[in-house]
């Protein structure tokens, strides 16, 4: 996929701006279009119109909210889910539990797919996979008419044990594709057990079947000959016809944009383990990176699980909106409520609540003139009443009352961090927070300090980083086989072939997607548990590792868990291979320090801070104007466009060739 | 403001902190155990406490171990000395448990060298010995429920008790699988010691405690601020279990509770005796019950600990079916008298506040349990599982349909999940339609499951509201009443309430569950 003339383009839609990042003749560039959320392609072609005239070949590689926002707003499409008779209850029941565990008032849950759209047929495939009843043909016919009657776009089917064997769910599927209508059978999307979790994501990515392929289509037609590829939520992108046919890979693919950039930029600035830390207005996303980037099977987009690999994110309903407020047994609370952007935190004027970014104005973390580059106007004295009241409340003053918003906010996030670090067995102090979003950089130091974390890096430009991370992302496949023998019973040649022929179907499917071999890149993982544990620990997997697959899944388990059992059966459980098509790197260029450049070209002015009670004055900084090479000492806040990234007392601050902000305590 | 005062802030973080730890114990308990029942269906409870026993924050897993979980530590501080490094169990419903086949595991914290706190989880094990697998058992005293734990080292010092586990295992028709649990419930107790000796090196011990002590404090606010906003009075209510499994006479639950002042008292003595059959409740169940019903009313999500407990009296001489004596069998009286106590507390509450309180839900669990010999397995088999039903409709929603209510929410086995692991076959699972209650909202669905038995099996079933339907309020209908059949070589049988009976190959059980009682007139 190298080629001299090709123009990369990596097209990011958010809420307000949809981004660009453009890798053409070696340079990169970036701009910002607003977006158009009723139709976002078409801020998408206005932003491309200049490389699509230019007669150049272009390559866009897009990652879109499109699917999410479908499922969120329950946007989809006219959809029918197909059972196993007697089984036509299985999304409304679920996991036959209730949300709220001490609630009198009950709660409302409608299906995805209502009870009247769900049709159950005669079959029955045993757990074994041997099909003991096959569907019958006119029964599948029968159902395609009642189908194409009610006008149905697309269909789900999902049979008992179809996991074990597809051949009943294809045979409805082909009977039903042959009428016109979009199928996803759940054999061919997610061979996994556990019916429900299976059901419900088949049922899912059915729904947004037809959505995927309208805005795919018009953009697709929109854009021409030029190569259009998806981003999908496990890290690498997909071809747009792909995207098309299993959306629902595509529905975390914003997020997932941001972290694979901010693994480039991380490597190349020298710190491959860190944890990506994006606080913004009403949500806070943490993941964690460790050399390579993690991933988890156990995710769920609103009440939906979702049981396919993707980056595993971890999201918290707290930002810089957050509003705190005292509840009534006297414990100050921040969150989950958030002010938004309407009426937004007290200091924009509207809003009446105290909020993190409030407090955060309050300390001096953020300078009242500089908010937002200096385009929005906010009112320090809004903040101070809004704390204050809430400060009469609880017995303190304004000031520690802020402080003390600021470090239940920072619990929260330290919660969240721990969820994706010592949660999964590993120490967060061996790694880097990488900080970005609105309201990140007033809090990261602090945060990291109480994690005992190393550093913190900051990038400059970070606006743009889901749409870098999109330039740079593979093309990934992952392939996987159920083997569920124990590490004595299998015989190791069977595994070797197994490996080796997923491994030739890869190489078959990246080469029609254009990829050299020497392109390639395949990596085996095979997951294992105790013999009857419910859950696995996914291992990296090496050719000579046959013999010491038991030794390192009891360190692994002792490692996560804190205990092992090393005279327990150890069962290989699933075979996987992921396997990328590498895209073409793009070296950051670090940029020289500017002759004659003076830190004081940089500085703004002084503002009074607080930090932990005591009462300074620090200098504030335009980042813009920061060079290469140059520090600072804390107290100091340095402001961009986007944020704010405050240095407390105690804690120094470099410059790096990157132009990356690098926080470490002492000087 | 006063020196001493709780500071708002800090109870925030100290709240987060306790709550935080309970999860992640359960966490790891759920990711490392082995039988269905814990890994699928989350039947277990993870707390934390302090120095005395008294509950700081429980994880939000099963209401019905709430107020039990305090009452097993503090029977384990008095019936033996902690050291450092040791690990007790019980399930003795009489001292400390609530019936057998829950197991409680307790770490104490050592700080300084004193138990400072404890952390500890219990567990339902789909097997602890006894007249049948499964250990659900229609018996007459406790010994025929299986095997009885008093407090009991399982380590000591560190050092693990090998003979207490063979003997254990001695004990019950599942060992591996017993053993990889009890092991994955040590497990998750020692995530809790590390993480409370982590919060006490980065925040000391004093402070520590002092909050510990001062989020009881906070939760009881609460309470008393909801008790407040019921009109002072004394309201009552009773209602019946369909049997105790034994006899086929209704066992009658009664309740008057009396609001005033900030303050609840429950008094329970118009209930009956204790009975022959299972269904009896100790006190530790029949508090988990109360606080329950108070915690629901809160409607706020704060931390359930002892502080619940502090406003509220409970009047339950011993002997009565809501607070046994000893030998008296107890399976039941976790799983369904305890939802029979919310109802009847709800019935009260009802009239106080009527436009608070919902309609009856199910009322039961709908236990199952079946045990026998794997012929192609080559092992004997005992599993263990409940079923959900219908959610009374409230003034705000209808009921949920085919969902856990009130005492447990414990998941379903995914059946996929069970065909590959038993020799049997679920033939059908969906809802029960109409079976909700008629009302301006209606009550949820029950739901339908079968069972198709591929082997000689052992069958137990203990449920409820077979004979009495669960109410409904202001106006609204009554949910169906459940039913139990058999279905063998095409003839239908009905197997009551409560049954214990041997299937043979080809048999089928089909469980219909209680809908949820309507609210409001049509």
């Amino acid at each position: 996929m190298k080629s001299g003339s090709l123009i990369r383009v990596g097209v990011d839609t958010g809420g307000t701006f949809t981004d660009f990042v453009i890798f053409r003749e070696g340079r990169l560039s970036t701009k910002k279009i607003p977006s158009t959320p009723d139709d976002p392609s078409r801020a998408i072609l206005q932003g491309l119109s200049e490389f699509l005239e230019s007669g150049k070949p272009l390559l866009v590689i897009h990652g879109t909210t499109v699917a999410t926002n479908a499922l969120l707003e329950r946007k989809g499409s006219r959809t029918a889910l197909v059972t196993t008779k007697g089984y036509e209850d299985m999304l409304s029941i679920g996991r036959q539990t209730r949300r709220l565990l001490y609630s009198l008032k009950g709660e409302a849950r409608i299906p995805l797919i209502r009870r009247t759209m769900c049709f159950g047929l005669a079959e029955r495939t045993g757990p074994d996979g041997r099909v003991e009843r096959a569907v019958s043909p006119a029964d599948i016919r029968a159902l395609a008419r009642k189908l194409s009657a009610l006008g149905v776009e697309a269909v789900a089917v999902s049979f008992i044990n179809g996991y074990a064997d597809g051949a009943n769910e294809e045979a409805v599927a082909r009977e039903l594709e042959g009428r016109g209508m979009l199928v996803c059978a759940s054999s061919r999307l997610l061979p996994e057990y556990r019916e429900f979790e299976r059901t419900s994501t088949t049922a899912v990515n059915a729904y947004l079947m037809p959505i995927l392929n309208r805005y795919l289509g018009s953009l697709q037609a929109g854009i021409g000959p030029a190569a259009l590829r998806i981003m999908q939520s496990n890290e690498g992108t997909i071809s747009a016809r792909k995207a098309k046919m299993e959306p629902i890979r595509t529905a975390l693919s914003g997020p997932a944009g941001g972290v694979v950039g901010s693994l480039h930029l991380a490597r190349s600035a020298g710190f491959p383990r860190f944890i990506s830390f994006d606080m913004g207005g009403t949500s806070t996303d943490v993941s964690l990176v460790d050399r390579d980037i993690r991933r988890t099977s156990e995710s769920a987009i609103g009440d939906f699980p979702i049981r396919l690999p993707v980056i595993d994110i971890h999201s918290v309903g707290a930002g810089g909106g957050s509003i705190a407020h005292l509840d009534a047994g006297g414990s100050l609370r921040v969150g989950p409520e958030s002010a938004g952007a309407e009426p937004g935190p007290a200091c924009y004027g509207r809003g009446e609540l105290p909020t993190v970014t409030d407090a955060d104005l309050v300390l001096g973390r953020i300078d009242p003139d500089f908010f937002l580059g200096g385009k929005m106007k906010i009112d320090p004295e809004r903040s101070q009443a809004a704390v204050g009241r809430l400060a009469s409340r609880i017995g303190k003053s304004t000031l520690e009352t802020a402080q003390g918003i600021v470090d239940i906010a920072n619990a929260n996030m330290e919660k969240a961090i721990r969820v994706i670090s010592l949660e999964r067995g590993i120490d967060p102090r061996e790694f880097t927070l990488l900080s970005f979003g609105g309201a990140g950089g007033m809090h990261a130091a602090d945060l990291a300090a109480g994690l005992r974390m190393e550093a913190v890096l900051s990038p400059e430009n970070a606006g743009v980083l889901s749409a870098f991370g999109l330039l740079l992302a593979d093309s990934v496949k992952d392939f996987s086989r159920s083997v569920l023998k124990t590490t004595d019973r299998v015989n190791k040649a069977d595994l070797e072939r197994t490996f080796q022929e997923m491994e030739k179907r890869a190489r078959k499917e990246l080469t029609e997607d254009g990829f050299r071999l020497k392109e390639m890149l395949l990596e085996r993982a095979v997951d294992l548990r105790y013999l009857g544990q419910s859950y696995e620990i996914t291992l990296p997997f090496r050719p000579d590792g046959y013999q010491r697959l038991a030794g390192m899944f009891h360190r692994a388990h002792l490692k996560t868990y804190a205990y092992q059992n090393p005279q327990g059966a150890v069962e290989i459980v699933t075979l996987r291979l992921k396997a990328r098509g590498l895209s073409e790197k793009i070296r950051l260029r670090k940029s020289p320090p500017r002759r004659g450049a003076r830190l004081a070209d940089a500085f703004r002015k002084d503002l009074p801070m607080v930090y932990r009670g005591q009462r300074l004055r620090g200098p504030v900084f335009d980042r813009a104007l920061l060079e290469p090479g140059q520090g600072l000492t804390g107290p100091a806040l340095v402001g961009d466009f986007g944020s704010t990234t405050f240095l407390p007392p105690g804690f120094s601050l470099r410059v790096d060739g990157y132009r990356n902000l690098i926080i470490r305590r002492g000087r | 403001m006063r020196k001493n005062a709780p500071d708002a802030i800090e109870i925030e973080i100290f709240k987060n902190l306790f709550i935080s730890i309970a999860e992640e114990m359960g966490a790891v308990l759920g990711r490392t155990s082995l039988s269905p029942n814990i890994k699928e269906r989350k039947d277990y409870s993870c707390a934390v406490f302090n120095r005395k026993g008294e509950t700081l924050a429980q994880g939000s897993h099963i209401p019905v171990h709430l107020g039990a979980m305090p009452l097993s530590v503090q029977a384990a501080l008095a019936s033996l000395r902690f050291e450092d490094g040791d690990l007790v169990l019980l399930n003795d419903p009489y001292r400390g448990g609530t019936h057998l086949p829950d197991i409680t595991a307790i770490a104490p914290v050592f700080i300084g060298g004193r138990p400072a706190f404890f952390a500890a989880n219990r567990a339902h094990h789909s097997d602890v010995g006894g007249m049948s697998p499964g250990s659900m058992p229609l018996a007459r005293e406790i010994f025929q429920e299986g095997l009885i734990l008093p407090p009991i080292k399982l380590r000591s010092r560190g050092r693990m008790n090998e003979d207490l586990l063979r003997l254990i295992l001695a004990n019950v028709r599942t060992p591996e699988e017993r053993k990889g649990d009890l092991l994955a419930q040590v497990a998750a107790c020692e995530k809790g010691r590390v993480r409370i000796l982590e919060a006490a090196d980065k925040f000391g011990l004093a402070r520590v405690e002092r909050y510990a002590g001062l989020i009881q404090d906070y939760t009881e606010t609460y309470l008393r601020r909801t008790l407040r906003e019921i009109p002072p009075g004394s309201y009552a209510f009773s209602d019946v279990l369909d049997n105790d499994g034994i006899s086929n006479e209704p066992v009658r639950i009664s309740v008057r509770v009396k609001i005033g002042g900030g303050r609840a008292e429950v008094d329970f003595r118009g209930s009956s005796p204790q009975v022959a059959g299972g269904v009896n409740a100790n006190l530790a169940v029949t508090t988990s019950a109360v606080m329950y019903v108070f915690r629901s009313l809160i409607e706020e999500d704060i931390p359930v600990n002892t502080g619940l407990l502090r406003p509220i009296s409970i009047i339950a001489p011993p002997g009565l079916v809501v607070n046994a004596r000893f030998p008296a069998a107890t399976a039941a009286g976790n799983v369904e008298t305890s939802q029979r106590i919310v109802d009847v507390l709800l019935g009260a509450l009802a009239k106080a506040v009527p436009g608070r309180i919902p309609a009856a839900s199910q009322g039961t669990m709908n236990n199952i349990a079946l045990g026998g010999y794997d012929p192609v397995r080559r092992k004997d088999f005992a599993y263990y599982e409940t079923i959900g039903g219908g959610m009374g409709a409230s003034a705000e929603h209808p009921g949920l349909s085919g969902v856990h209510t009130h005492m447990t929410n414990s998941l379903n086995t995914p059946l996929e999940a069970l065909e590959s692991y038993l020799p049997l076959r679920i033939r059908g699972y969906s809802l029960r339609r109409g079976s909700g209650g008629r009302g301006a909202n209606r009550g949820g669905d029950g739901i339908v499951r079968e069972y198709e038995f591929v082997v000689p099996t052992r069958v137990t079933i203990m449920s409820e509201r077979r004979s009495f339907a669960p109410y409904g309020l202001v106006g609204g209908s009554p949910g169906r009443k459940g039913r139990n059949i058999l279905i063998s070589k095409g003839r239908k049988t009905n197997l009551g309430s409560k049954c214990d009976l041997a299937v043979q190959a080809g048999d089928v059980i089909r469980i219909e569950t209680p809908g949820g009682g309507g609210y409001g007139r049509k």
